[in-house]
C-alpha cells in the first residue's frame, strides 16, 4: 500500500502548518486554497507573535500555549521574525492596579517579564505617551503572516507535498458516510476536477462552517471580525500593549515601515463581505493615541478587517471566548474521513497542526511522531522559486 | 457613505489567451481602496477573477498591479483618487513578469533572484529580554541605533512586490538583468553580514554584464517602490563599491 493521502483545505497558517507536519510524518499531502496563500484571515492579521501576555491573566491555557509556541517559532523560523519584544504600558491608576496580577500571571505561565522604569521605557520608545506610569517588557515579536505560511508550505513541498493555489473546493465527495475527496475548480484554467483522498482536513478558518456543511455536519465556528488601522509611519520599536484586560485599540504592532493599531471585535454572518464600520476606525485612532500620541500626526496607510474563526460557546461574549483551538473528528457526527481544525491563532498554528496531525495519523494508522518543534523551515522564497 | 465605481479589468484565458478588458460596476465604501473594489468584483460579480492579495496594508507584496497604467499596491491605493485620474479605473497585471491569469503574474523567476540574494527580514529589540531558546542560533542582532526613528527603516522593508521589475525599462530589454529588487537586496545582505568572504561573494553577484552595470539609470524603480527601498541608489552604491574594489586591484 502507498502512503496515505490527505487533502488539506485552506492555506492560511493552520493549513500551512498542518501540511508541513503531515509531510514530515510521511503522509502524501495536497493543499488546496481558493486564492493566494494567506488570502483569508491569516494574511490580514495583526502580525503579533504573541508572548501570551495578552491572555495570561484571564486564560492560563492560552498564555502558556503562546509562550511555548513563540519559543518554538524562534527555533524554526529565525529569519522570519522581528524579535522586538513588547511593552505592556500603564497610563491610568486602573492600569497600575492591574500590574501585579499581570506579573503574577506571567510568572505562572512562564512568560519572561521585567518591569522597566517609565523613563527607561520612554528612552527606548521615544513616541510613548509621557503619561506612562509603569511598563513591563515581555517577549512579544512580529511576523509577516504571508511569509509565515510560505515557509511552512515551502518546507512541506520540499517533503513532497503539493500546494494548489487558486483551487476552490466546491464540494466534498463521499460514499456511505466516508468522505473520499473533494471537487475543485481551478480558477486559473476554469477546470473542474475531483481529487481523491484517504482523509480530508478542513482548515478553512472562518469558512470552516461553510465547508463542513458540504458534508452536512456543523462546526461551532463563529466569524468574529476585528478592524485594524495601519499608520503611514513606524512609531514604535517594540509592540506596545495597554497593561489591562484586552479591549478595543489597546495594541500597536510595529511592522516594517508601519505601526498597526488593533483591534475591535464584532460578529458577521459572511466572512467574504466585511464592511468596515467607520466608528471602529475612529475608535482605533483615539485609543491608539492614548499610547502613542504621535499617531495624531501620522497618516493612515490602510484599514483592514478579517474574521477570527472563534470556537463559539453559547452565551459567552466573543471577547471572552478562549483563544485556544479545537479539533473536530466528524466521526462523532457520523461522517468518516473528515476532520476540522479551527480556533487558535497564527502564533499557535504549529501546535494546532500537531494536534490535528496526531488525530489524523491515529486514524490512518501512521505511526510517526511530531517533529515540527525543532526542524528549521526552509526559505519562504522557495515556495515560489523554481530553484 | 458609498461610492459607485466602474473598473476596467484585464482578463485572459489559460496561458494568457483571449486577452481583453471587462467592465464591472461596484458600489463600495467611500474610503475603499482599489483592492476593495477588485475584491467586490470577485465577491459579487465574477468568482473566476484571479488576483493576488493577503495583507491589505502593503506588507506582503502580493497584490502589485497597474492601476491606470502605473505600478501600485492596490491595497493602499485610494479608489476615489484613482477615479479622479481615470474613469473607469483600469487594472492590469504587472509588466516584465509572465502572465499567469487575469491580474496574476508568475513570480517564480523573481523569487529565484530574491532567494539568491540571501537577504533576511530579521531584526531584534535594542534591549532584549534574555529568552531561553535551547541554544538555537537566532541570527538576530541588535540594531545599530542612530538618533530618531529613521533607524526603524531598513532594507528589510522590501516586500518583494515586483513593482520595481515592472517599472524598470532595462528589465523590458534584458530578461537576464538581475533587476532592482535583487540588486538592492544584495547591497542590504552585504551590510548585514560580518563574513568578509560572504561580502565579496555578494558583491560578485551584483557585478557583471547583467548586474549593476546594465542599469540605464532611469530611476523608475525608486520612484515606484511603495516602500522607499531606493533600489536605484543601492545600484549606484554597488557600482562605486565595485570600482573601489577594482582600484584596490582585487579584481580577478
Ligand atoms: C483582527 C484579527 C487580528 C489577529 N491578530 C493576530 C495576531 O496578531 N497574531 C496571531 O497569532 N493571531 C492573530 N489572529 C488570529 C489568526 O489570524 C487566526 O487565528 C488565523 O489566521 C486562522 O488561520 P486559519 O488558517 O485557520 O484561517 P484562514 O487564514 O482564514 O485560512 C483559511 C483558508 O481557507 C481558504 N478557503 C476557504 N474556503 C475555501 C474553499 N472552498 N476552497 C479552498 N480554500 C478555501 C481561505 O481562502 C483561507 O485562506 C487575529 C485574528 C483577527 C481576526
Ligand atoms: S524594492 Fe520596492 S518595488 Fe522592488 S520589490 Fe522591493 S518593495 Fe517592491
Ligand atoms: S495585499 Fe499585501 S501588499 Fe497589498
Amino acid at each position: 500500500m502507498g502512503r496515505p493521502r490527505v487533502i488539506v483545505i485552506g492555506a492560511g497558517s493552520t493549513g500551512a502548518a498542518t501540511a508541513h507536519d503531515l509531510a514530515l510524518r510521511g503522509v502524501d499531502v495536497v493543499v488546496v486554497e481558493r486564492g493566494e496563500v494567506a488570502s483569508g484571515t491569516t494574511g490580514r492579521n495583526h502580525c503579533l507573535l504573541h508572548s501570551g501576555g495578552r491572555y495570561c491573566v484571564t486564560d492560563d491555557e492560552a498564555g502558556i500555549e503562546c509562550i511555548d509556541e513563540n519559543l518554538a517559532l524562534r527555533r524554526i523560523m529565525p529569519d522570519l521574525l522581528e524579535l522586538n519584544d513588547g511593552l505592556f504600558v500603564a497610563t491610568t491608576e486602573e492600569d497600575l492596579a492591574y500590574k501585579d496580577a499581570f506579573l503574577e500571571a506571567c510568572a505562572r505561565c512562564h512568560i519572561p517579564a521585567r518591569e522597566l522604569e517609565p523613563d527607561r521605557a520612554r528612552q527606548l520608545e521615544p513616541f510613548l505617551t509621557p503619561d506612562v506610569l509603569a511598563a513591563v517588557q515581555v517577549p512579544d515579536g512580529v511576523f509577516e503572516p504571508y511569509r509565515f505560511c510560505l515557509a511552512f508550505l515551502a518546507t512541506a513541498q520540499a517533503n513532497g507535498a503539493q500546494v494548489r493555489t487558486f483551487t476552490e473546493v466546491v464540494d466534498l465527495d463521499s460514499t456511505n458516510g466516508y468522505v473520499t475527496g473533494v471537487t475543485v475548480v481551478d480558477r486559473l484554467t476554469g477546470r473542474t476536477d475531483t481529487l481523491g483522498a484517504d482523509l480530508v482536513i478542513n482548515a478553512g478558518g472562518p469558512w470552516a462552517e461553510h465547508l463542513a456543511s458540504m458534508a452536512e455536519v456543523d462546526v461551532p465556528v463563529s466569524p468574529t471580525p476585528g478592524v485594524m488601522v495601519t499608520m503611514g509611519r513606524r512609531l514604535n520599536n517594540m509592540v506596545i500593549n495597554r497593561l489591562n484586560v484586552p479591549s478595543d485599540g489597546d495594541i500597536v504592532v510595529p511592522q516594517r515601515t508601519t505601526s498597526i493599531i488593533g483591534t475591535t471585535s464584532w460578529s458577521v454572518d459572511d466572512p467574504d463581505h466585511i464592511p468596515i464600520p467607520a466608528d471602529h476606525v475612529t475608535r482605533m485612532l483615539d485609543r491608539g493615541r492614548d499610547l502613542l500620541p504621535e499617531i495624531a500626526a501620522a497618516s493612515i496607510r490602510g484599514v483592514m478587517a478579517v474574521a477570527r474563526p472563534l470556537i463559539s460557546k453559547p452565551g459567552v461574549d466573543a471577547r471572552l471566548v478562549s483563544r485556544t483551538f479545537e479539533c473536530f473528528d466528524h466521526k462523532a457526527d457520523g461522517v468518516e474521513g473528515f476532520v476540522t481544525i479551527s480556533g487558535g491563532k497564527t502564533t499557535t498554528a504549529r501546535a494546532m497542526a500537531e494536534k490535528v496531525a496526531d488525530i489524523v495519523c491515529g486514524k490512518l494508522g501512521v505511526d510517526a511522531p511530531c517533529r515540527t518543534t525543532d526542524i528549521p523551515l526552509v526559505d519562504h522564497r522557495r515556495f515560489h522559486a523554481r530553484s | 457613505m458609498t461610492i459607485t465605481a466602474t473598473l476596467e479589468v484585464f482578463r485572459c484565458g489559460p496561458g494568457g489567451t483571449d486577452r481583453r478588458f471587462e467592465e464591472h460596476e461596484v458600489t463600495v465604501h467611500d474610503d475603499a481602496t482599489v483592492l476593495d473594489a477588485i475584491e467586490a468584483v470577485w465577491a459579487r460579480h465574477d468568482r473566476s477573477l484571479t488576483f493576488r492579495h493577503a495583507c491589505h496594508h502593503a506588507s506582503c507584496g502580493t497584490c502589485g498591479i497597474l492601476v491606470n497604467g502605473v505600478e501600485a499596491l492596490p491595497c493602499i491605493a485610494d479608489l476615489s483618487e484613482a477615479l479622479r485620474q481615470r474613469s473607469p479605473v483600469r487594472v492590469e497585471p504587472l509588466r516584465n513578469l509572465p502572465l499567469a491569469g487575469d491580474l496574476t503574474v508568475d513570480v517564480a523567476g523573481f523569487f529565484d533572484r530574491m532567494r539568491a540574494s540571501t537577504m533576511t527580514i530579521t531584526r531584534t529589540a535594542e534591549d532584549r529580554l534574555p529568552i531561553p531558546t535551547d541554544g538555537g542560533d537566532l541570527r538576530a542582532r541588535p540594531v545599530e541605533v542612530a538618533d530618531g526613528l529613521a533607524r526603524f527603516n531598513r532594507f528589510e522593508n522590501c516586500v518583494e512586490c515586483g513593482i520595481c521589475i515592472s517599472a524598470c525599462p532595462t528589465m523590458a530589454t534584458d530578461d537576464r538583468f538581475r533587476g532592482p529588487a535583487m540588486l538592492a537586496a544584495l547591497a542590504r545582505a552585504r551590510v548585514e553580514t560580518d563574513d568578509p568572504q560572504e561580502r565579496e561573494r555578494l558583491l560578485d553577484l551584483a557585478d557583471g554584464e547583467h548586474g549593476v552595470w546594465r542599469c540605464h539609470g532611469a530611476w523608475e524603480c525608486t520612484t515606484r517602490c511603495p516602500q522607499q527601498v531606493d533600489p536605484a541608489e543601492s545600484i549606484m552604491q554597488q557600482r562605486r563599491d565595485l570600482l573601489r574594489r577594482r582600484l584596490r586591484g582585487r579584481v580577478r
